[in-house]
């Protein structure tokens, strides 16, 4: 398509780092900007933690001694990106991107189109491990075996309790404020099983979830097994020891949403699936950027927030 | 240009779910035989696997009375949906044998078929791999064997001339057989695709429904389900796989012995499939075929099977093992250098339906006339399940008194519209301004739409399970599982079919996505 609609800059995901970059380029006065968001509202994965009086403060933000929630957070973010002239293209998704010609496929509402931007900013977020990506997990396949997002769909969108008798595995931030948010909602006190000597959340943390839940921990495990047949009957680790529940949330553990990238033949590394970045969160072609959880690991909203501001920084010293 | 799910025929059979009240539209329960019509089946064939969906989609061609009754929640659901998704040319069976001669005869069928049937079909070719010179030596074997099989476009490839055609092979590798014809498929729409042609054509079909006995009679037989309900039919094919045995067991059967043989695999992202440019098959050794690579015709890498025999009846036949799963990828890596270094999207097990007695056991009038009882149909079922069907329709012509006149108005194709899938990738601009539904992404991994999800729902095959919407539009088989469609797609679902979400299954009641309140927990 020769008529691509062209921009100074393009943003891949509109969660709290994709909306730093925008903000961050407002304020440098750079544009015309487009933010793309395959989802239909802004603010990315903290929107799913919905504001509730009296629930548990999930998806918390530390850095001022404050705690708030998720979508409070993203809210916040939101307003600000409102007062920047990015244009927001809502439910489209980014299916191709050619690095090179820096051009990118997009499917909408308004069908497909390609559009063209002298930089690229890749803010996809991450998502949680997969049973078998995480490598120690085998079993059955059955139903009730989800994610943290799961349990915030269920339980902030549809008032629906996933498991009564909950299995969590994973011991991070993400895993003790899924246990405390199941417990708010009258689960039994969860069994928290991970591969880990001790929870892999800090003392800090744990403490602050205590009001709610004070999680069953086993124990390391070295590989456990789901068992049921067509639903989850419980959790069996290859020692002998079985967890019975109905339920398993399969939490935290992050892996970065870098598909485009590896099938656009960005440099990715495998099974990682880490980016390979370059100075200034540079990617391996020139004109490609990275911010936010998409660079790998777990950060919180804000940090997310503040590397894309410190991202457009360098992406207007590219331009 | 074609619609997205404007399939929207006459469908003459009846569908119906064997669940409680709320859990499905009110049309489509199941409730009691009347709803079935008082006439009795000239045929009912027990087992809605993939040579069940086949042989009901042959039969439909006839002016017949025939029911399908299977006991999940959707066709194909059992051994059926975990297979390595490919047609065999059957250049490696057995001479002479049952299972050569329907192979043979289903290679010929299969491109026909499925462009007819749209079931998606790609023959990108075999390559048997060596790598040892033992196994190089057996490649001889293997082509003498092909040419008896009447495979005889096979042919010896030198280890140079393999790493010429696949530039990763693994080191090791000394040679190799071609095998040209060799394809992968959809081996969920196999089942599908048969099962909805069947049903528009008036095969009645109840899903959700066990059987829990056969009530012989003189000349019209019953089966009863585990509710108490009679079902009654002339002819009764037990085409149960793993329940074959139990079934067999209600109406005197002879003898058989069935062996679950587990099989686990695992499937790679699409960065793996630039591996492999062919199917990669082992050599095999006496016990099995081996773990093979293959592309999927979705753009993966898959790897697999194990052959493990598991006791009649094992619970966690259909379960993977950490110890299964490391062995699958050390086979694939014999094969294929790079393999570890890919990331997995998912492991999956099967449990193959092995007879001891042999593969493909047909026995007609077994225990009283009108039976026919088949079973031992092995991982090669995908293939041989339209030539089966039709040696299946022959011999109970023959042994049965089965008369058959065609039916006129029976459809033979699926439209391109039936399959609102990636069929017509990429999404093209018409489709999206016909009914922008069709541009809101649901799936990312995989780009499935909310336009595709309701199209699927509304499909002649009315899936009403997660699983059952997952193996039509291929919705959450992506990288993520799940991780981001599954509320949203439960919501649509809902919103679709007036099924609370609290009601919604995974594969069938009992398997509801959140859990019930009312179980009462003892730790």
């Amino acid at each position: 398509m020769s008529n691509a609609q062209h921009f100074k800059v393009a943003i891949i995901g509109g969660g709290p780092a994709g909306i730093g970059v925008a903000v961050g380029l407002a304020k440098r006065g750079v544009g015309p900007v487009v933010l793309i968001e395959r989802r239909t509202e802004i603010g990315g994965t903290p929107m799913g933690y919905r504001k509730k009086p009296g629930g548990v403060p999930t998806f918390v933000e530390w850095t001022r001694g404050r705690v708030v929630f998720g979508e409070e957070l993203a809210g916040r973010l939101a307003k600000r990106l409102a007062l920047t002239d990015t244009a927001i293209r809502l439910s489209t998704q980014v299916t191709k991107i050619d690095p090179a010609e820096k051009r990118l496929t997009l499917l909408g509402q308004e069908g497909v189109c390609d559009i063209t931007a002298d930089a690229v900013v890749l803010t996809a977020g991450a998502r949680e491990q997969t049973p078998a990506e995480k490598g120690w997990l085998a079993g059955a396949r059955t139903s009730r075996v989800g994610f943290t997002r799961h349990l915030t769909g269920w339980l902030d969108g549809h008032g629906l309790l996933p498991a009564r008798k909950p299995v969590v595995v994973g011991s991070d931030l993400i895993a003790y404020s899924a246990a405390a948010k199941m417990r708010d909602a009258g689960s039994d006190e969860p069994v928290m099983i991970d591969q880990r000597r001790g929870p892999s959340a800090g003392l800090f943390e744990r403490f602050f979830f205590r009001r709610w839940t004070r999680p069953d921990w086993p124990g390391g495990v070295t590989a456990v097994e789901i068992k049921g047949d067509r639903y989850f009957v419980g959790i069996k680790s290859n020692d002998g020891k079985e967890w019975p529940g109905d339920g398993v949330i399969i939490c935290g553990e992050l892996v970065p949403n870098t598909e485009l990238a590896l099938l656009g033949g960005l440099a990715v590394e495998l099974p990682s699936r880490q980016l390979q970045l370059a100075r200034g969160q540079a990617l391996s072609q020139p004109g490609w950027f990275a911010a936010g959880n998409v660079l790998g690991g777990f950060h919180g909203a804000q940090w997310c927030y503040f590397n894309g501001r410190r991202v457009a920084r360098t992406v207007s010293h590219f331009l | 240009m074609t619609q997205f799910g404007t399939w929207q025929p006459k469908i003459r059979g009846r569908l119906f779910y064997n669940w409680p009240c709320g859990t499905c539209e009110e049309a489509l329960r199941f409730i009691s035989p009347v709803q079935l019509g008082s006439k009795p089946y000239d045929v009912a064939i027990v087992g809605a696997g993939v040579v069940g969906c086949a042989l009901a989609y042959r039969l439909s061609m006839y002016d017949l009375r025939v029911l399908l009754v299977e006991r999940l929640h959707d066709v194909g659901e059992g051994t059926s949906k975990a297979n390595s998704a490919l047609i065999h040319t059957g250049y490696d069976a057995k001479p002479g044998t049952l299972e050569s001669e329907l192979l043979r005869e289903a290679a010929a069928y299969w491109p026909d078929l499925a462009a007819r049937l749209k079931i998606p079909l790609d023959p990108i070719g075999g390559i048997m791999m060596a790598v040892t010179d033992e196994q190089e030596r057996q490649l001889e074997v293997a082509k003498k064997n092909a040419y008896a099989n009447r495979a005889t476009d096979v042919s010896i490839l030198s280890a140079a001339e393999v790493r010429e055609r696949e530039p990763n092979a693994s080191s090791d590798v000394c040679g190799g057989l071609l095998v040209p014809r060799e394809s992968m498929i959809d081996p969920f729409m196999a089942s599908i695709a048969y099962a909805e042609v069947a049903l528009v054509n008036g095969i009645d079909l109840l899903l959700g429904v066990d059987i829990a006995g056969v009530e012989l009679g003189q000349a019209l037989h019953h089966l009863i389900t585990a509710d108490g309900h009679r079902l009654p039919a002339c002819r009764i094919v037990n085409a149960a796989g793993l329940g074959s045995r139990r079934l067999a067991d209600g109406y005197g059967g002879g003898a058989f012995d069935i062996n679950p043989r587990r099989g686990q695999f695992v499937l790679f992202d699409q960065s793996a499939r630039s591996l492999v440019r062919h199917i990669l098959l082992p050599v095999p050794t006496v016990n099995t075929k081996g773990v093979l690579v293959s592309p999927t015709i979705f753009g993966n890498l898959l790897v697999g099977p194990t052959a493990e025999d598991l006791p009649l009846d094992d619970p966690e036949a259909a379960h993977t093992t950490l110890e299964g799963i490391r062995r699958v990828i050390e086979g694939g890596s014999c094969l294929v250098s790079g393999l570890t270094e890919q990331p997995v999207v998912a492991t999956y097990a099967g449990a193959r339906c092995a007879c001891n007695q042999g593969s493909y056991v047909i026995r007609y009038n077994d225990g009283a006339p009108g039976l026919v009882t088949l079973t031992g149909v092995r991982s090669t079922g995908l293939t041989a399940s339209i030539s089966l069907a039709r040696h299946l329709i022959d011999g109970m012509q023959k042994e049965l008194g089965l008369e058959l006149s065609p039916d006129i108005e029976a459809l033979d194709t699926r439209p391109e519209s039936a399959w609102p899938g990636w069929w017509r990738r990429p999404f093209a601009n018409d489709t999206v301004d016909a009914r922008v539904d069709h541009g809101c992404v649901v799936c990312f991994c995989e780009v499935i739409s909310e336009g595709e999800i309701r199209d699927a729902l509304d499909s002649p095959l009315k899936p009403r399970t997660m699983d059952a919407l997952k193996r039509r539009t291929r919705s959450m088989m992506g990288r993520c599982q799940g991780f981001d469609c599954q509320v949203p797609l439960a919501e649509i679902m809902s919103s679709h079919t007036g099924i609370t979400i609290s009601q919604l299954t995974k594969n069938g009641p009992g398997s509801e996505l959140v859990a019930p309140s009312q179980r009462a927990f003892t730790a």
